[in-house]
C-alpha cells in the first residue's frame, strides 16, 4: 500500500506516543489508525489491552472488519465501546459498591437498566397525573415525543456534565419568546426531578443515570479506575468530534495512564451536535498529546467538488477567503436540464440518471441517494422505480416501530382475541388481517368471509366459532384445508383463554413456535416474520423485567399494560434486521446523515429534495434545546432568531462539506418547483446553489 | 431488489466467519441449526425447553452467578456480595454463592483473567472464546475456569466430547501472547477446570496435552474446511431427532410443535455468552 506522508506518520509513532491526528474526512485517517490497530497486535500487544472507542456503534465498522481478517494477529479480542456501553458495563460490574452511596432505596437488589423504550413508559407513567393536572398545556406535541423530549434533556445534563436540576433554569434563562411559555420549563424540570426521584427509588437506571453514576461515582473510584487502568494499555479513540464533553473530560483524566494512545479529529464535522457532540471539547485533547498529526490533503474529493464546498461555504458566510486558482466546481454538478414541476418527475429523473450511470459503467455501489429524511412513502416512491428498473439498492432507516410491521399486528390482534380479560377485542378488520398473516394459501376474500362467519360476540367478547359449526356450504368456500388450520389455530386460543400464562412474552413465543410457524401456516419459514416476531418477544420480555421489580401494585396485568403501550406508540418496539446482510453492489438509499455516519465514500450522490428545509432546520424540541444546553452555551445569554438563522447556516455547510468530501465524482441535485407534500420550498442549500451558479455565471461574463 | 434483506446461506467467500464453540458445537448437532442460526441469522422466538418459566429463571440465575463470581474476582468486598447473593429471590443463589466463597482462596496465581476474550486465525476464518476465568501461575502454567450452573452435573464423557473442551484449552495455547505479552505456553502446561455450582465438591479437571493440541488443531481445521465447502442445500437437518426438541427451529424443520420437558434434557441452559460487541442502548442516531 502506498502510504501518504501523515499516514506513514501515524505507522511510525514511537512506542508510548500520544498522538492527536486531524485532517477532514476523506484524507485516509481512518485507513492508516486500521492499519495502527493491526500492528500493535501482531506486535505482541494483547487485543484485550486495546481500548478502541468510538461515538456511535456504526464508526467502529472499518475496524470490526480488519479484526475479523484471518489477518489479524492471535491474541485477546479488541474491546469497541462507546462511553455509554463503557458506562452501563461498570456500572452493572460495580453496582454493589455505589448503590448504596448513590441513595438508591434497594442497594442490595441488582439494578435495571432501561432501554428507551422502558425509560419512555415509566416516563410516561410518571408524567400522566402531571398532564391532568395542565402541565405542558400549551405546548401541542405529540405525547410520545413530549415523553421522549423529557428524557432527551436528562440525557443532556449527563453528557454535558451539569446537574440535572438546572435544566429549566438553564432553558428559562435562554428563552425570548412568550413569557407564558416560561411555565414550560417549570414543568420540564419538576418531571426531570420526579423521574430520577423514581428511579432511585426503584433501582431504574435510564441512560442519563448510568452516565451521571459512572462519571461521579465509579470514575473516581479506586478499584474501578485500578480494573480500567489494568485492563485497558492502549487506545484508540477515532471520530472523537462527534462524542460528548464527558466522555472528553474523561479522556482528558486517562490519557496519561496509557502506554499510548491515539486520537482522530475530524475537522468541520460535529454532526452529532442533537446528540451531545462537542467538537471544542474534543479539541481540546490536544494539548495532551505528545505529537499532533495533520492531514491535509484529501485523497477522496476531488479539485472541483472542493471548490463547490468552498464556494458553497462562502456564501453561507462560513468561509471568508477562498484559496487562489480554485475551480467552482460547477462542472461536477449535475441537475435536471429542464425545470421539473412536481416531485415524482424528479423521482423518475433521479431513477433515469442512476441507471444512465451505471450503462455507462459506474457499479450500482458507487452510488448513494441521499434525502434530508426519508419517510416510508418516499422510500417506497423511490425503491419501486428501482425495482422496475432491476437496480440492486441498500435501503437503510435506523429502525421502524413494530406495530407497523404486519407480522407484529397479527401478534398483538390474536393476544388480545386471547386476553378476554383485557377488554380490548380486536376489530374485525384486524381480525381478518391476522387471518391472512396466519394462515398460508388465505387470500383476502375469504379472510373476509371467515371472519364474518366465524367471529361472534359471546358474553361480551369476541370469540371464533369452530369449524364444524359452519353451514357446508360456507365450509366449502373456505375449503376444508383452510378450515382444518384455522380450527388448529381457533382451539389453541381456546385452550389458552382456559389456562392464560401470565407473562405475555411467553405467550407470543408459544403462539409463534407451536402454530403460527408451523407447516401451512403463515410464519413457517419466512425469516422476516420470525425477526419481527422475536423482535416483539424481546421487547415484551424486557418491558416485564423491567416492570416487574416495581414496588408499587399496577392496577392490570402487565401484558395488558404492555399492549395499551405499544397500540398507544409510547413503546415503539423498534424494529431493527439484527443479521448483517452481506455486502452487497448496491446503491444506497439513506438520510445524509445516516451516510455520514457509515463513513464511506462513493463516487456519485444523488441530493434529493435539494430546496426542502429539512436540510438545515432542526426539529420542533419545545421542551429541549440542543445549543441552550450544551457546553459551549453561557449560561444566562439569550437564544434568538439569529442565533437560530447563524445555526442552521453552520449546520448546512457542515452537512454539505461532509458529504461532499464523501464524493468522488460527482453531486446530481434532484430538484422540483413543488416538494413531496406539494408545497413550493425555496430551502439555504438551493438559495446557495443558485448562488454560487450566479457567481460564477458574473466571473465568466467578467472574465 | 432492496440487497439489505437478503441472507448469506453458506459461509460467505469474501469475509472471514469468528467461529465460537457454540456455533461449532451448533455444527457438529445440526448443520441445518448451524446454517439456520448463524449464516441466514435466523430469530426464531419459540420456547426452547418447557416450563418456559423454569427455562428462563435457570438461566437468569446463570447470569447472575456469574456476575457475582466476576464481581468477587474483581475484588468487590465480599460482604456486600454476601449481602447481594442473601438478597436474590431465587433459593439456590445464596448457596452457590457461599460454595463459590469457599472456592475463592483457590483461584490464586501470578495473574487472573477475569471474562476474557481470545482470538487467533482458524484457517481463512477465526476461532473465538469467552473465558470464566484463567488463572495464570510460574512456571507458567494455566488453569481455565468454567462456571457451570445448570443444576445437574454433566459426566466427564458428556463433557469430553463437547467443542468447548476442544475449543477452550486449544485457544489458550494459540492465543496466549493475548494475555500478556511474549507469553506461550505448552499444552500441558494448560488445564481446563469445569466447576459446578450446585455440586462444588465435584469438579472436572481435564489435563490438556501436545497430543490432544494437535488433534484439535487437526479436527477444528477440518471441521471449518468441510463448513466452508458445502453449498447451501448441503446443511442438512440432523437424523437426531431428539436434538430437535431442545431447538428452537423445531417448527421451521417441521420437526414437532412443544418444546422439550427440561427435566429430562441432556443439555445445560446456561447463559449463552455470546460474543457480541457492547454498545450502549441508545437508539441509532435520528436527526
Ligand atoms: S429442529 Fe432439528 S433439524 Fe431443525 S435445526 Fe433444530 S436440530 Fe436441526
Amino acid at each position: 500500500m502506498n502510504w501518504t506522508r501523515p499516514q506513514r506518520a501515524i505507522l511510525d509513532l514511537p512506542s508510548g506516543s500520544r498522538a492527536f491526528v486531524t485532517g477532514p474526512a476523506g484524507s485516509g485517517k481512518t485507513t492508516a489508525t486500521t492499519q495502527h490497530l493491526l500492528d500493535l497486535l501482531s506486535s505482541g500487544v494483547p487485543g484485550a489491552s486495546i481500548l478502541l472507542l468510538v461515538p456511535q456503534r456504526t464508526l467502529a465498522s472499518s475496524y470490526q472488519a480488519a479484526l475479523r481478517t484471518p489477518g489479524a494477529a492471535a491474541g485477546g479480542q479488541v474491546d469497541i465501546l462507546t462511553l455509554g456501553g463503557l458506562a452501563r458495563r461498570m456500572v452493572d460490574l460495580f453496582w454493589p459498591l455505589i448503590a448504596h452511596d448513590a441513595g438508591f432505596a434497594h442497594p442490595v437488589l441488582p439494578p435495571t437498566f432501561l432501554t428507551l423504550e422502558t425509560a419512555q413508559y415509566y416516563m410516561a407513567h410518571l408524567v400522566r397525573p402531571y398532564l391532568d393536572q395542565g402541565f405542558f398545556e400549551s405546548v401541542s406535541i405529540d405525547r410520545n415525543r413530549l415523553y421522549s423530549q423529557l428524557l432527551d434533556n436528562l440525557n443532556k445534563a449527563a453528557i454535558v456534565g451539569f446537574p440535572h436540576t438546572e435544566i429549566g433554569e438553564r432553558l428559562k434563562s435562554a428563552w425570548s419568546g412568550e413569557s407564558s411559555h416560561l411555565r414550560v420549563y417549570d414543568d420540564v424540570q419538576t418531571c426531570a426531578s420526579e423521574f430520577r426521584r423514581y428511579c432511585l427509588e426503584n433501582n431504574l437506571l435510564d441512560f442519563s443515570l448510568q452516565v451521571e453514576l459512572f462519571r461521579e461515582r465509579l470514575w473516581p473510584s479506586l478499584l474501578c479506575r485500578a480494573y480500567l487502568q489494568n485492563t485497558y494499555r492502549h487506545l484508540i479513540v477515532d471520530n472523537l468530534e462527534e462524542d460528548t464533553p464527558v466522555t472528553h473530560d474523561i479522556l482528558s483524566e486517562w490519557l496519561p495512564e496509557f502506554d499510548s494512545a491515539l486520537m482522530i479529529y475530524d475537522e468541520d464535522a460535529g454532526y452529532r451536535s442533537y446528540l451531545g457532540a462537542d467538537p471544542s471539547s474534543g479539541l481540546g485533547l490536544r494539548d495532551l498529546c505528545t505529537d499532533e498529526i495533520s492531514f491535509t490533503e484529501p485523497l477522496v474529493i476531488p479539485p472541483t467538488l472542493e471548490g463547490l464546498g468552498a464556494r458553497l461555504g462562502q456564501v453561507l458566510d462560513q468561509v471568508q477567503t477562498l484559496p487562489p486558482g480554485l475551480p467552482d466546481g460547477l462542472e461536477a454538478l449535475d441537475y435536471p436540464p429542464e425545470p421539473i414541476r412536481f416531485f415524482p418527475q424528479m423521482l423518475d429523473w433521479v431513477v433515469d440518471r442512476v441507471a444512465q450511470l451505471i450503462d455507462e459503467g459506474v457499479p450500482p455501489g458507487e452510488i448513494a441517494i441521499l434525502a434530508p429524511v426519508l419517510p416510508d412513502a418516499l422510500r417506497f416512491s423511490l425503491t419501486n422505480r428501482l425495482d422496475e428498473r432491476g437496480i440492486p439498492y441498500r435501503s437503510h432507516r435506523p429502525s421502524r416501530a413494530l406495530s407497523d410491521e404486519p407480522a407484529a399486528r397479527c401478534l398483538l390482534s390474536l393476544a388480545e382475541l386471547a386476553h378476554p380479560q383485557w377488554n380490548r377485542s380486536p376489530s374485525k378488520v384486524e381480525i381478518t388481517y391476522a387471518l391472512l398473516q396466519t394462515i398460508a394459501g388465505l387470500d383476502l376474500t375469504r379472510a373476509h368471509l371467515l371472519t364474518e362467519i366465524c367471529c361472534r360476540m359471546r358474553e361480551g367478547r369476541l370469540v371464533l366459532e369452530p369449524f364444524g359449526r359452519l353451514r357446508p356450504d360456507a365450509q366449502s368456500r373456505i375449503t376444508f384445508s383452510i378450515g382444518e388450520r384455522y380450527e388448529m389455530l381457533r382451539s389453541w386460543i381456546e385452550a389458552y383463554v382456559a389456562d392464560p400464562e401470565a407473562e405475555l412474552d411467553y405467550f407470543f413465543s408459544r403462539l409463534f413456535g407451536e402454530v403460527l410457524s408451523q407447516p401451512g401456516f403463515g410464519f413457517h419459514s419466512d425469516l422476516d416474520a420470525g425477526q419481527v416476531a422475536a423482535n416483539l418477544v424481546e421487547s415484551a420480555q424486557k418491558f416485564r423485567w423491567a416492570i416487574e421489580t416495581r414496588a408499587e401494585p399496577m392496577g392490570q396485568s402487565l401484558g395488558q399494560e404492555y399492549i395499551e403501550m405499544v397500540r398507544d406508540g409510547v413503546i415503539a418496539a423498534q424494529y431493527m434486521g439484527n443479521w448483517q446482510p452481506p455486502a452487497a453492489d448496491a446503491v444506497f438509499i439513506a438520510p445524509a446523515y445516516t451516510f455520514l455516519m457509515n463513513n464511506r465514500a462513493v463516487d456519485h450522490q444523488f441530493w434529493l429534495d435539494a430546496s426542502s428545509n429539512a436540510w438545515f432546520e432542526r426539529l420542533y424540541q419545545p421542551l429541549t434545546h440542543p445549543y441552550v444546553l450544551s457546553r459551549a452555551w453561557t449560561p444566562g445569554r439569550i437564544w434568538t432568531a439569529a442565533d437560530e438563522f447563524e445555526a442552521n447556516r453552520a449546520v448546512l455547510y457542515r452537512l454539505i462539506l461532509g458529504l461532499l468530501r464523501r464524493c468522488r465524482v460527482g453531486v446530481h441535485l434532484g430538484l422540483s418547483d413543488l416538494n413531496e407534500g406539494g408545497y413550493e420550498q425555496r430551502g439555504l442549500l438551493l438559495k446557495a446553489f443558485y448562488q454560487v451558479q450566479l457567481a460564477a455565471g458574473k466571473d465568466q461574463a467578467n472574465g | 431488489m432492496d440487497t439489505a434483506k437478503r441472507r448469506l446461506d453458506t459461509l460467505d467467500p469474501k469475509q472471514a466467519f469468528a467461529f465460537s464453540q457454540a456455533a461449532l458445537q451448533d455444527y457438529q448437532e445440526c448443520r441445518r441449526r448451524f446454517q439456520l442460526r448463524y449464516l441466514l441469522q435466523a430469530a426464531w422466538p419459540a420456547p426452547q425447553a418447557e416450563p418456559v418459566r423454569e427455562h428462563e429463571r435457570q438461566i437468569r440465575r446463570g447470569e447472575r452467578f456469574h456476575r457475582l463470581a466476576q464481581q468477587a474476582l474483581l475484588g468487590v468486598p465480599l460482604d456486600r456480595l454476601d449481602a447481594v447473593a442473601a438478597a436474590d429471590s431465587d433459593e439456590h443463589l445464596a448457596q452457590w454463592w457461599q460454595n463459590f466463597t469457599r472456592l475463592l482462596p483457590e483461584l490464586q496465581g501470578e495473574q487472573r483473567y477475569v471474562e476474557t476474550l481470545l482470538s487467533a486465525p482458524l484457517g481463512r476464518h477465526r476461532l473465538v472464546a469467552k473465558y470464566d476465568l484463567l488463572v495464570l501461575s510460574p512456571g507458567p502454567k494455566l488453569v481455565i475456569y468454567d462456571w457451570k450452573t445448570g443444576l445437574k452435573r454433566p459426566r466427564r464423557a458428556w463433557l469430553e466430547k463437547r467443542s468447548q473442551t476442544r475449543v477452550y484449552p486449544y485457544l489458550a495455547v494459540k492465543a496466549a501472547a493475548g494475555l500478556r505479552s511474549g507469553l506461550s505456553l505448552l499444552p500441558q502446561q494448560v488445564e481446563m477446570i469445569y466447576w459446578f455450582a450446585a455440586h462444588p465438591g465435584q469438579p472436572e479437571k481435564i489435563l490438556y496435552t501436545p497430543e490432544q493440541y494437535e488433534k484439535d488443531e487437526r479436527d477444528l481445521l477440518g471441521l471449518v474446511h468441510e463448513i466452508d465447502s458445502l453449498s447451501s442445500n448441503q446443511f442438512d437437518m440432523t437424523i437426531e431427532e431428539r436434538a430437535c426438541q431442545y431447538c428452537v427451529y423445531r417448527s421451521y424443520c417441521a420437526r414437532g410443535a412443544a418444546a422439550g420437558s427440561l427435566t429430562e434434557s441432556d443439555e445445560e441452559f446456561e447463559p449463552e455468552g455470546e460474543i457480541t460487541i457492547d454498545f450502549d442502548q441508545i437508539a441509532e442516531i435520528s436527526f
